[in-house]
């Protein structure tokens, strides 16, 4: 290895070693508690998908800001996704509901507002109707 | 007319419906995203297409729209650039070893058997509606109040015959390279260590005689080594996705004569990762290593010049396979039930194992270009380039997604599809096969190119029209807009598409000006002479004469 080639790994490694420090870092806002401050949820919300339909607790979802709310999202049949939206379209967060698991996130909601949740991931041609508007109430 | 070997003539078939397979997937991706543009917009032309569909009820646009988009990378993917792969590699792989195809049947066999797979897959989703995606996360293929059973019983089988076909092709590859006329004269077990790089790690470690010869080392060029390399992850593909398909075919079977299976009996998460990690061979594996020794072998045959640094390209080559095995988790970031040591090792910091490998291959690309200055802008040189834009670019959006963190709000999005994937297909692997087609015409057939500026407006529109579309599609996905989803109109995402439109236009306009500049090269009595019998045709010019 001849010394520009060692100049090039040596930027390589110096790229790998900032961006993985960075976005690994509360840099990322939600990688301070999913990754390290990991809190302990102030609600838990239980979502069912199950024949295209995404089932949200009966009573809605109220969620106050700066509070943790833990999603449980579960599947009866295929691979769905739990999605929620703000009302421009532009996403907050995501994550794949596969059958015969759990799938939890934690999430902070920092801004009021009323949130749509979408399923995200493709689960047969009525996939695209699988959209429940002002699923979420987040107030101050 | 000219006299066009037998090899080369196959190599220009396979090149040839590579191409109509490339024209076809850009012409289903130009359908969907006028539908998501306007949904209306295709109806008169669906209407017209249902009358021939042998199907119970009349097909909902979202039916017609995701049995469009199941096939469109089956046909881009193994249609188009496998058979240009499997071309290219038949005439270079003998060309450069100085010997000949081992088992010359397999070559006809595979150019009928590719075509013929990939067309049986598009007819599963063209008349039996099958909508599981190529993805097939289970059991949504095995459901068949959502996914036809017709359609997925034929669909696996094309793909079967798609995996069989790539598995045989690896084994002419292999046979060929370890053929007993090498003057290495190499087992098939010491090829498989040397491909694993094991030898290399012995050597390095000191367990081995470090003067010993092998595989990577021994004389043959970085092509060949990396062709090799890159059919290991292909032949690991092959023997996964074929495994898929067989369970999904028992169940189709099974429920075609009445005994209905236990999807539950698998489990999702398990498939999920078994499938992605068979699959991931060719995205992270095969497609990066055929790409890196085709730029190992075109560069420094376009600028006169050896390959710089090659004993760190031959380590790399190694290296990569290590990387391909292990990065199969970054897809499945958005998947929490996945351990997190599995997300964050094998998803993020493997993944970047790439950039390395990558960032390598294109420095001493890069390098070698460099230091033969000046050199001659030729049309394949400037492919080859845009090829390597095309990477750095697919590639950084890949590292940004394939992170625990940003994959939060990136996932599924269309910044994959579009500034990832697209990117790597159309700027980065798509232009790298067009730099082969423009480098070895004049190799196969002693002609040369009609018209460097039709190339020119074919690199720059090809360029502006597939950088532009994944641009903005990419941004479309930082707002918010999935992908696999078909969105009610008006929505904010319609002047993205409009644009994409424009570039995928753009893309069109480059790829006539391609076939117009490569059918004047070739002339029309060359390109015929590759479909109609060369007795026939001389008989008719002949005739004509007379």
């Amino acid at each position: 290895m001849d010394k520009e080639e060692r100049f090039w790994l040596g930027v390589l490694a110096v790229v790998f070693l900032l961006v993985n420090v960075i976005t690994l870092s509360p840099l990322v806002p939600w990688q301070e508690w999913m990754l390290w401050s990991r809190p302990t949820p102030d609600q838990t919300v239980s979502v069912e998908f199950g024949d295209y339909e995404i089932g949200l607790p009966p009573e809605g979802v109220e969620v106050q800001v700066g509070e943790f709310v833990e999603f449980v999202a579960t599947s009866s049949d295929v691979t769905y996704g739990f999605g929620v939206f703000r009302q421009d379209g532009t996403m907050v967060f995501q994550m794949q509901v596969v059958p015969g698991h759990e799938n939890r996130m934690v999430w902070r909601f920092d801004e009021t507002g009323i949130y749509d949740v979408r399923s995200t991931e493709y689960s047969g041609p009525r996939h695209s109707d699988m959209l429940v508007v002002d699923a979420i109430r987040v107030s101050p | 007319m000219t006299k066009i070997g037998w090899l080369e003539k196959w190599t220009l078939r396979f090149a040839v419906v590579g191409l109509i397979f490339l024209a076809m997937s850009g012409f289903e991706g130009s359908l969907m995203r006028t539908q998501l543009f306007a949904p209306e917009a295709l109806r008169g032309m669906e209407t017209a297409l249902n009358t021939i569909r042998p199907v119970a009820h009349e097909p909902t646009q979202a039916e017609l729209f995701y049995g469009m988009l199941t096939v469109h990378p089956i046909v881009g993917i193994y249609g188009f650039a496998y058979m240009c792969v499997m071309g290219a590699f038949y005439f270079l792989v003998p060309f450069l070893l100085k010997r000949e195809i081992r088992h010359k049947k397999l070559v006809p066999l595979n150019f009928w058997l590719q075509a013929g797979g990939v067309m049986i897959c598009w007819l599963s989703g063209f008349f039996g509606l099958f909508n599981a995606l190529y993805t097939l996360y289970w059991p949504l293929p095995v459901t068949y109040d959502r996914v036809p059973l017709a359609g997925s019983i034929f669909f696996v089988i094309g793909a079967a015959v798609v995996m069989v076909n790539i598995l045989l092709f690896s084994f002419n590859i292999f046979s060929t390279v370890l053929s007993k006329t090498n003057p290495g004269d190499y087992s098939f077990w010491q090829f498989l260590r040397a491909a694993f790089g094991i030898s290399r790690l012995m050597k390095w470690l000191g367990k081995e005689d470090r003067t010993a010869p092998n595989l990577d080392y021994d004389g043959f060029s970085p092509f060949i080594v990396a062709v090799a390399r890159g059919s290991v992850d292909t032949v690991i593909n092959a023997i996964v996705l074929l495994a898929a398909g067989v369970l999904v075919l028992v169940y189709g079977v099974s429920a075609l004569m009445g005994h209905t299976l236990d999807p539950a009996a698998i489990d999702a998460l398990v498939y999920k990762n078994w499938f992605w990690w068979g699959l991931d061979m060719v995205a992270d594996g095969s497609v990066l290593m055929y790409t890196a020794g085709t730029w190992y072998l075109l560069i420094p045959l376009l600028v006169n010049r050896r390959l710089y640094g090659e004993s760190v390209v031959r380590t790399v080559i190694m290296v990569d396979l290590l990387v391909s095995m292990g990065v199969w988790s970054h897809h499945l970031l958005g998947d929490q039930a996945q351990p997190f040591i599995m997300r964050l090792l094998s998803g993020q910091i493997v993944t970047w194992g790439e950039f390395f490998t990558m960032g390598l291959t294109i420095f001493a690309s890069l390098m070698t270009i460099w230091k033969a200055r000046p050199v001659k802008m030729t049309p394949p040189l400037k492919f080859v380039l845009g090829s390597i834009f095309g990477f750095l670019m697919g590639g950084a959006a890949g590292l940004i997604q394939a992170n625990v963190g940003l994959n939060v709000v990136f996932h599924n999005t269309q910044w994959v599809v579009s500034l990832h994937a697209h990117t790597f297909l159309l700027t980065g692997l798509g232009t790298l096969l067009f730099a082969v087609v423009y480098a070895l015409i004049p190799m196969l057939t002693k002609l040369e190119l009609r018209s460097k500026r039709l190339a020119d407006v074919h690199f720059w529109t090809w360029m502006v029209g597939s950088v532009g579309m994944a641009y903005v599609m990419g941004m479309a996905g930082s707002q918010g807009m999935l992908r696999r989803t078909l969105y009610p109109t008006p929505n904010p995402f319609q002047p993205y598409l409009g644009l994409a439109l424009v570039g995928s236009l753009l893309m069109t306009v480059g790829f006539v000006a391609f076939l117009v500049n490569i059918v004047g090269t070739l002339g029309w009595k060359n390109v015929l002479s590759l479909v109609v019998p060369e007795e026939w045709l001389e008989g008719r010019i002949r005739m004509a004469h007379a």
